[in-house]
């Protein structure tokens, strides 16, 4: 045991045969996590399915009060955050500290602009009154052109969805911020970098998630 | 899996994500532009949806590097889409074929 321990480099914990068996396994446990993110949204997005398959119109009419600009700059600000996150994995394997917090650094700052983003839509129609479920107290202006008895569902659906996904975007913020004060002390080297890994993996299934959310909320014609 | 691939971790090359990165983005020019052409109902949905499931296919498989990666991940994905069109499916069939719709729904 104490020989099979000094032969491995220091980040294998004794339990596992080698540093490949230790990193496929943790891999192998954030995706069995992700399956679970992916049926936790399943359940949201069926909800969203039964009320479009209910009510067609409502969906048509209520989706003009969401501003494609901003979720279309949203989507791409996501899609260069994952791109940059991918960067960050390539310079961890290629033993590229001082790019990979660069990669990280960007990564955060691409959050934070679609957080920035996402807030000034909700600012903008919570002034309007345009609020979820029983909270739904439009002006006149939105109810001439919204007048739909099951408006306020909707709108739960929107902000449960996007509030749960931008949710998830602030707890990647915090995982970056994470691995760059790691990545600083030097914890991370060609040899382990599973942390910054399976981060990365969270973070694309974040940015798969809005993939579906935006075509199917903002652009609805 | 053959050795050279057994010893070391793919490492993406920085072509490639340059290329997905501006596919993805070029992708959702695409989607925008298509969803305000006004195309008739089933239509639209399904224009979407293929451009969605194609952006979600590069940043599934090569972001996150399925392409490269262990086989066991990707039928773990593709299991989760499978009981997600069977949760959505089995629900459907009580949902649309109710008389009435519940009331406070």
């Amino acid at each position: 045991m104490a020989n099979h321990s000094a032969s491995q480099p220091a980040h294998v914990h004794h339990h596992f045969v080698d540093s490949e068996q230790q990193f496929d396994t943790a891999k192998l446990g954030m995706w069995v996590f992700l399956v679970n993110e992916i049926l936790f949204f399943g359940g949201l997005f069926c909800a969203y399915i039964i009320f479009r398959a209910w009510y067609p119109e409502l969906y048509t009419q209520a989706a003009l009060q969401l501003d494609k600009t901003m979720g279309g700059i949203n989507t791409i600000v996501l899609i260069f955050s994952s791109m940059t996150v991918a960067f960050a994995i390539r310079c961890a394997q290629l033993n590229n500290i001082k790019w990979l917090r660069w990669n990280l650094m960007f990564t955060i700052l691409l959050a934070c602009v679609f957080l920035v983003i996402k807030y000034f839509e909700y600012e903008h129609k919570l002034h309007l009154g345009i609020a979820p479920g029983s909270y739904w107290n439009p002006t006149p202006e939105i109810l001439e052109v919204l007048d739909h008895p099951k408006a306020n569902i909707f709108f739960s659906i929107y902000y449960i969805m996007t509030g749960i996904h931008g949710l998830h975007v602030v707890v990647g913020i915090g995982l970056m911020i994470w691995l760059y004060i790691r990545a600083g002390k030097g914890h991370f080297s060609s040899e382990y970098y599973t942390p910054v890994e399976i981060t990365g993996l969270y973070w694309h299934l974040v940015d798969l998630i809005w993939i579906f959310l935006f075509p199917l909320l903002y652009l609805i014609e | 899996m053959n050795a050279q691939e057994h010893q070391g971790h793919h490492i993406a090359s920085a072509q490639m994500l340059w290329t997905v990165g501006i596919g993805l983005f070029i992708l959702t020019i695409l989607t925008v532009t298509i969803s305000s052409l006004g195309l008739p109902s089933p239509l639209d949905i399904l224009a979407a949806l293929t451009i969605a499931a194609c952006k979600a296919y590069l940043v599934a498989a090569y972001f996150m590097g399925l392409k490269w990666d262990n086989k066991f991940n990707t039928i773990l994905i593709l299991g989760a889409l499978a009981f997600f069109i069977l949760m959505v499916s089995i629900t459907l069939l009580d949902t649309m074929y109710r008389i009435e719709v519940v009331p406070s729904f």
